[in-house]
């Protein structure tokens, strides 16, 4: 509904202020883009804009330089030097780093809890996307918001009756507890999600199936899950990111070296290699990579998955 | 089992409905009632109560508010809250400029583009070790202030709250900007491009294209940057503390996470912590209906 609110207010305003000093209307209208470009170039002030913002994008990509060119050190050479390329590579704090989380056991627990979780969070958000969205039964609506308003409470203001409700339930320390609390956590969310996008399926679709003598099962199964694969993968995306990344539940449920993930791992080489830092580093980078290749892969996708998720 | 369902979707798919209907979502419903329902409730209970986590909790009605208004460290870790919300307004601000020159065009937008979500993919535990390691003494950080001849400049950031606090708020927004710079792309991609090229023709200037056309039109994500970034600053800060600080020196740089951490698990004070952690998801949950109502564009 406010979306349409723009157009009479940006009509009027240029015009209804005549008496703007800047007058905007002496500027030529915008033409082709280098013609574009030159001309942002000569008003004062873009050029630091651009520099400014060039600056930005590469504080973005910053970390990956300092963490790439530090693994590779020997302790020595880091002390000589934080920011310059090493001397030689020195594979050894990727040796150190490894045996230092279990042998790489850290990072195939955070593979093992990441899959896990999304294969059950997407199960759950589908299923419960398919009943709110395209079956009718009493209740439907207020369910469905019995199910988002668990999004307004911030899970870590939780963590000491979430933390006593695993060892009452014999879960702490399995991979359940944290599994299962990441797709509880994510629920509201993408159940939302997949709610909106299921909704965005044509009825007649369906009723053709019905007609055709199809079960509820075999719409959800035959047409709905395949139609839903957008949808799916933005869920991925943004779980993958958060389980693979999250950190103060696995420090607190997932304590034994067996099930300990690379988050809070990473956290014990900073205290065991106080005076090794390129063997952190390496660490760091260990952990960082796989998410930086996720971003890599669907960047292209991202805007368009949460223009059509988050702000559907 | 399947056979008479079967009969009974095909004879009357509405029945059909009413019955696979609340099965098909009841596992999504169990799953948050378990695991954040309960919870939710338990904290409300264990709030009124002493309790070490191991024997049976003790009720004492209001006695740990009381005890949490008088206690300065709850006020020093909620200030500290506070000023990490510094946060929000550059959050609304900043990447709305940053998208807005990103969706014109700007000479390298797609540099822009793909760098900025960047910080945003690292975890936080990165983040905060990468950002302990630079701000060290003998840091990357005070060895470029040396070499460049700034060595007045060259600090234990660490060391005094004057310094740690701006510099933890400056790592946030610069790890969280990007994810707000998408979040504007995406409202901008749902903007008509008649609109600003209409506003252009009639003489308007970049930036009374952004304040006349665009702002307007992105008042939903407005609401939703503005939203989930004070809920960060009040209820996600844990882990920059942890890895960063560890809420030292002494208690200057706790926020109120930290000191229910550490009360629960540190402590033993399980009901001191629930208490806490009861009031301010009180608070935040307000804010999170507002979310909510955000997201879903105010229907119902």
């Amino acid at each position: 509904m406010s979306r349409s609110d723009p157009v009479p207010g940006a009509m009027a305003a240029p015009d209804g202020r005549p008496s703007t000093p800047s007058a905007p209307q002496a500027r030529p209208p915008y033409a082709g883009l280098g013609a574009r470009a030159r001309r942002f170039l000569s008003v004062p002030g873009n050029g630091a804009l651009i520099f400014g913002m060039v600056l930005l994008g590469l504080s973005s990509v910053f970390p990956i330089y300092f963490m790439a060119v530090n693994a590779f050190k020997t302790p020595e050479e880091w002390a000589a030097s934080k920011l310059a390329l090493p001397s030689a590579l020195s594979l050894d704090p990727f040796a150190t780093a490894w045996g230092a989380t279990n042998n790489g056991g850290y990072v195939l627990n955070s593979l093992i809890v990441t899959t896990a979780t999304i294969v059950l969070s997407v199960a759950l958000a589908a299923t419960a996307g398919y009943s709110f969205s395209k079956l009718r039964w009493r209740g439907s609506t207020p369910v469905f918001f019995f199910v988002l308003a668990w999004m307004a409470i911030p899970p870590l203001l939780l963590m000491v009756p979430i933390y006593v409700e695993m060892v009452d339930l014999h879960l702490i320390n399995t991979y359940w507890s944290v599994v299962l609390l990441y797709s509880a956590l994510n629920l509201p969310f993408n159940a939302y999600l997949m709610t909106a996008f299921f909704r965005a399926v044509p009825d007649e679709l369906l009723e053709a199936a019905r007609v055709d003598g199809a079960s509820v099962h075999s719409i959800f199964i035959k047409i709905m899950a395949p139609l839903s694969i957008p949808a799916i993968v933005t869920i991925i995306i943004f779980n993958v990111l958060y389980v693979w990344n999250e950190f103060v539940f696995a420090l607190l449920l997932l304590q034994p070296d067996r099930v300990k993930t690379l988050t809070p791992g990473l956290l014990q080489l900073q205290g065991r290699f106080f005076f090794n830092y390129p063997a952190l580093v390496a660490g760091l980078l260990l952990a960082s990579l796989p998410m930086v290749g996720v971003y890599l892969i669907f960047q292209r996708y991202l805007v368009r998955a949460i223009a059509a998720g988050a702000l559907k | 089992m399947t056979r008479p369902s079967l009969s009974i979707a095909r004879s009357s798919p509405r029945r059909a409905e009413a019955w696979w209907g609340p099965l098909y979502a009841l596992p999504a419903v169990l799953t948050v009632v378990v695991f954040i329902g309960y919870p939710a409730v338990s904290i409300a209970y264990h709030a009124f109560t002493r309790w070490n986590g191991y024997s049976e909790p003790t009720w004492i009605g209001l006695t740990n508010f009381q005890y949490l208004l008088q206690d300065p460290q709850f006020f020093t870790a909620l200030r500290n809250n506070f000023l990490f919300a510094v946060s929000v307004p550059i959050q609304l601000t900043v990447p709305l400029v940053l998208a807005f020159l990103i969706n014109e065009r700007i000479a390298g937008w797609r540099f822009y583009r793909w760098t900025y979500f960047i910080p945003a993919v690292y975890s936080t535990v990165v983040v905060g070790l990468l950002a302990k390691i630079i701000l060290n003494v003998n840091g990357p950080l005070n060895e470029g202030l040396n070499s460049l001849g700034l060595q007045g400049f060259a600090q234990d950031w660490l060391l005094r709250p004057q310094t740690s606090i701006p510099a933890i708020l400056l790592i946030v927004v610069w790890a969280n900007f990007g994810y707000n710079v998408v979040m504007y792309l995406a409202g901008m991609s749902g903007i008509e491009p008649d609109l600003p090229d209409a506003a252009k023709i009639d003489g308007a200037g970049r930036w009374q294209v952004l304040r006349y056309v665009y702002v307007p039109g992105l008042r939903r994500v407005m609401e939703i940057v503005l939203i989930t970034n004070t809920i960060t600053a009040f209820a996600y800060m844990f882990t920059y503390i942890y890895t960063i600080t560890n809420g030292g020196p002494g208690f200057d740089t706790y926020v109120t996470e930290f000191l229910i951490y550490n009360n629960a698990f540190t402590f033993q004070r399980m009901g001191y912590a629930s208490a806490m952690g009861f009031g301010l998801t009180l608070i935040i949950s307000g804010l999170g209906y507002f979310y909510i109502r955000a997201l879903t564009g105010g229907k119902e």
